[in-house]
């Protein structure tokens, strides 16, 4: 076999052992790796109804057939697990050498399951105890480094804060909780070396096809990343009233140009950085304080920046590089506390920071992530904590299906507004990427219409693609016809002879799996929707302003949405679509 | 007599490249516009839009056309199965020198009434009559789908040019040069801002320029050559193009109006 092993490691913490299993070439070609491949295994391993924090719940890392080539951004892994944030599937992408040991392990993927007797570490194939517990996800990142390339938890995590990460090189699986999956293992963290190789079908075709994709990752369509980062994003989205702040009260913020990429990188930028074989080079490191820096995306500086009310940088940068710390999805730790800062604004909860209070919310990232106090209410994200307060603080919530929302406003980006409510994640960015959509002379950003379901659907479908490969969604405006110049990486890199039409099935058949696993864990067509607030509430101010989205709109365009996926008019998967499209995990 | 104006704006404007309703036009959108001026001198206003297109705001009810597709005559029947009045004035959404003397002028003839203008009868700058509501039915369930025949089936006065005051009214535009000409006439050094925002911003080195107004093309090659922000008719695929930070934009050759901000972000927006 080439491109790929043919196997998974799946490890027994209970029992502290692990054994290979077979991964057949039929599976593999189907769902390839990353999130395709993680999703099957997910399915197959999960014993339905478990709770994602029981010792039977699975935590998944997926490689590849494209990890350990030449390929540039290739050295990418799939972390994937019922979401204890969610109830359903949770996946998160990560960059790193990681992958690349990990597939030089010479497995496709590692499923661990079971509960360590004690917080342990599993080192070379061997669990032992660690005295790493209660400290930092870089601290045990640098203590275990001589053993190899390491995945690790942080303080979030192993106190079952339900939006932990899960860091390794610097870079983290951040959404849905996947940190907490691995604490509740009682696992401080993994650690992975190997030497066996993974033979490929044309070795000169790939390394020819390496440096072309490489050379064009250096063109106009990436350069945005390279020149500014992600950052950039904060000022455009705020111009067209879409960067989400004060909890979504408003989609635009008055101190934005203080938190601007281009005004912040004259001034603080340090360094530029790439992931492990990356040539874009997108991580953007700022200084802060007395010598510190941190690289700084955009998620991460809205959710701690204008949502919350925070307008120093300084104070926002210290508050990113302390989740990293801690072990805490920057977009949910925002996310809840904004929505905390609003529940006080409303009298719903005392002791809460008030929007704006930057040392407020320092504080707050440490309680939540060590369950302390309001933090302990916190740690629970914003759906269940808006349960528990009452007083219509569901309504107000910023989250779909439990998962906080990134920052692109609903209201301002109303086809990305159908992909959050649709997201089989909750309220996602990475999986749909219908922004695009709203980003272009191709639809109505303000008003979203049952076209746009069509539209919506079509960035999933190559973003299942993209992260099933996997390669970095930065390079997708390189690509001149992303399913023949995939279709061609995989011939080369794996000997199939696989075609455009293959792969266009396959993004189908990755997202429809993912579904089939949440209508199996409960689904119901009423989670697909968006908080009271962006169905009730207009936009007051900016370039949006006045913008709405009527329940009616919303769910007309979800409608539309399920009957172009061949679902139900619900969202349900037929049996026959099951098998139109060869999904055969159950 | 009560009377009612119908300002239909649910055209695609295909050769302007963009939607006639949010131009600009003495500092309002042109829809804004032309429903202040009918304001001014019937009872009520309604404006009939497309479902396709989001119309900017304005001081009057805006209907859905519910068969955009059957042309002026399905929205001319919207608006006259909503408005109380026995006679409307019925108007498209390009008529910028609008005169409310050749309105009045028209409503004052107490049925329906249409200009006539080098031998054609002008049916969107004309006045229907409410009771006209089910020969407009008719008409459309036919599949006879030009105004004038409501016009016909209702029986209607034809004015000549001399017969009316202010037949500039009847100026419309549906290309960018016709806009920008007119533009021109009212303002012979209109501006626009060309608002700069990433990459480009660091190439050029300002936030905004001042900039004549012109085609988007025109406009955004005040960047240069610090940017090329186009590619030919197109703008350059590294950047987006929004007016206002409204309506995201591509075509090059559509016209810029007086007052307008021309937006330009990084096109590659996900993260």
């Amino acid at each position: 076999m080439y491109g790929c092993h043919g196997h998974y490691w799946r490890f027994d913490l209970s029992a502290g052992r692990g054994e290979l299993r077979p991964l057949p070439e039929s599976v593999l070609r189907r769902y390839l790796g990353g999130v395709g491949l993680g999703a099957w295994l997910l399915y197959r391993e999960a014993p339905p109804g478990v709770d994602p924090l029981a010792p039977e719940a699975p935590l998944v890392f997926a490689f590849s057939p494209l990890v350990g080539t030449p390929l540039t951004t290739s050295a990418k892994l799939a972390v994937v697990a019922k979401s204890p944030l969610t109830g359903l599937i949770s996946d998160g992408l990560s960059s790193s050498h990681f992958a690349i040991a990990g597939k030089r392990m010479g497995v496709d993927a590692i499923v661990l399951v079971g509960r360590c007797a004690e917080p342990s570490e599993l080192v070379d194939g061997a669990l032992r105890p660690t005295a790493l517990w209660g400290r930092s996800a870089g601290e045990a990142q640098r203590a275990l480094a001589e053993r190899g390339r390491v995945a690790a938890i942080g303080v979030a995590g192993e106190n079952g804060v339900r939006y932990a990460s899960i860091s390794n090189d610097g870079r983290h699986a951040g959404r849905g909780g996947l940190g907490a999956v691995m604490g509740a293992k009682r696992l401080k963290a993994l650690v992975l070396r190997g030497e066996v190789p993974t033979p490929l079908a044309d070795p000169a075709r790939v390394h020819a096809l390496a440096r072309d994709l490489s050379r064009r990752s250096l063109g106009p369509a990436t350069a945005k990343y390279r020149e500014l980062g992600t950052v950039a994003n904060l000022a455009a989205f705020n111009r067209i009233a879409a960067l989400p702040s004060l909890n979504f009260q408003s989609g635009r913020f008055e101190q934005a140009a203080a938190l601007s990429a281009e005004d912040l990188r004259p001034v603080r930028e340090r360094a530029r950085a790439s992931c492990a074989s990356c040539t874009i080079g997108c991580e953007h490191i700022y200084g802060f304080g007395e010598g510190a820096s941190t690289r700084i995306e955009y998620e991460s500086l809205f959710a701690l920046g204008p949502l919350c009310g925070v307008s120093d940088p300084e104070a926002v940068l210290a508050a990113s590089q302390r989740c990293d710390e801690l072990g805490l999805d920057t977009i949910s730790a925002g996310g809840t506390i904004a929505f905390a800062m609003e529940c006080g604004e409303r009298g719903l909860l005392r002791g809460v920071p008030r929007f704006g209070d930057a040392e407020g919310l320092m504080a707050l990232l440490d309680d939540i992530a060590h369950r302390r106090g309001l933090g302990d209410l916190l740690a629970e994200g914003s759906r269940r904590a808006a349960l528990r307060i009452g007083g219509g603080a569901i309504a107000f919530a910023p989250q779909v299906k439990g998962l906080e929302i990134p920052g692109y406003e609903p209201r301002a980006l109303q086809t990305m507004a159908l992909g959050f409510a649709v997201g089989t994640r909750g309220a996602d960015h990475n999986r749909s990427g219908a922004y695009e959509i709203d980003f272009s002379d191709r639809a109505d950003r303000l008003h979203g219409d049952e076209g746009s379901a069509r539209l919506a659907l079509e960035t999933e479908d190559r973003a299942a693609l993209i992260d099933s490969l996997i390669l970095c969604k930065f390079l997708r405006g390189v690509f001149r016809d992303l399913y023949a110049e995939a279709a061609e990486l995989l011939a080369a890199v794996t000997g199939w002879p696989v075609t455009p039409e293959e792969l266009e099935r396959l993004g189908r058949r990755v997202v429809t799996l993912r579904k089939a696993f949440n209508i199996r864990e409960g689904w119901k067509p009423e989670d697909d929707t968006l908080p009271e607030r962006f169905l009730s509430e207009a936009l007051p101010d900016g370039a949006s302003a006045g913008a709405s989205l009527p329940r009616e709109r919303l769910g007309a365009m979800i409608r539309s949405y399920n009957l172009a996926r061949g679902w139900t008019e619900e969202g349900y998967v037929p049996e026959a679509l099951m098998r139109e499209l060869a999904i055969d995990a159950a | 007599m009560a009377s009612a104006g119908i300002v239909l704006c649910g055209g695609l404007s295909s050769r302007m490249g963009r939607a006639k309703a949010w131009l600009p036009w003495r500092g309002r959108p042109m829809l804004a516009h032309v429903v202040d001026v009918l304001g001014g001198v019937v009872d009520e206003v309604v404006v009939v839009s497309s479902t396709r297109l989001e119309p900017p705001p304005v001081d009057a009810p805006v209907l859905r056309d519910r068969q955009p597709e059957l042309g002026p005559l399905a929205g001319i029947r919207e608006g006259l199965a909503h408005v109380k009045a026995e006679l409307a004035y019925v108007t498209g959404t390009d008529a910028p020198f609008l005169d409310p003397a050749f309105v009045k002028t028209l409503l004052g003839q107490g049925g329906a009434a249409a200009p006539e203008m080098d031998g054609h009868v002008q049916t969107l700058a004309a006045v229907y009559p409410r009771s006209g509501l089910a020969a407009a039915e008719s008409l459309l369930a036919a599949g006879r789908l030009r105004p004038l025949f409501l016009l016909e089936a209702v029986g209607y006065r034809k004015l000549g040019e001399g017969e009316l005051p202010g037949t500039r009214s009847l100026r419309g535009f549906n290309t960018p040069a016709e806009y920008l000409a007119a533009v021109a006439e009212v303002d012979p050094a209109a501006t626009a801002t060309l608002e700069l925002l990433g990459r480009a911003r660091l190439a050029v080195g300002r936030r905004e320029l001042e900039v004549p107004v012109g085609t988007l093309g025109e406009v955004l090659a005040h960047a240069r050559p610090a940017a090329e922000l186009c590619e030919g008719d197109r703008v350059a695929r590294p950047y987006l193009v929004s007016l206002d930070g409204r309506q995201f934009v591509r075509d090059a050759r559509i016209p810029i109006g007086a007052g307008e901000h021309v937006v330009v972000l990084d096109s590659s927006v996900g993260g």
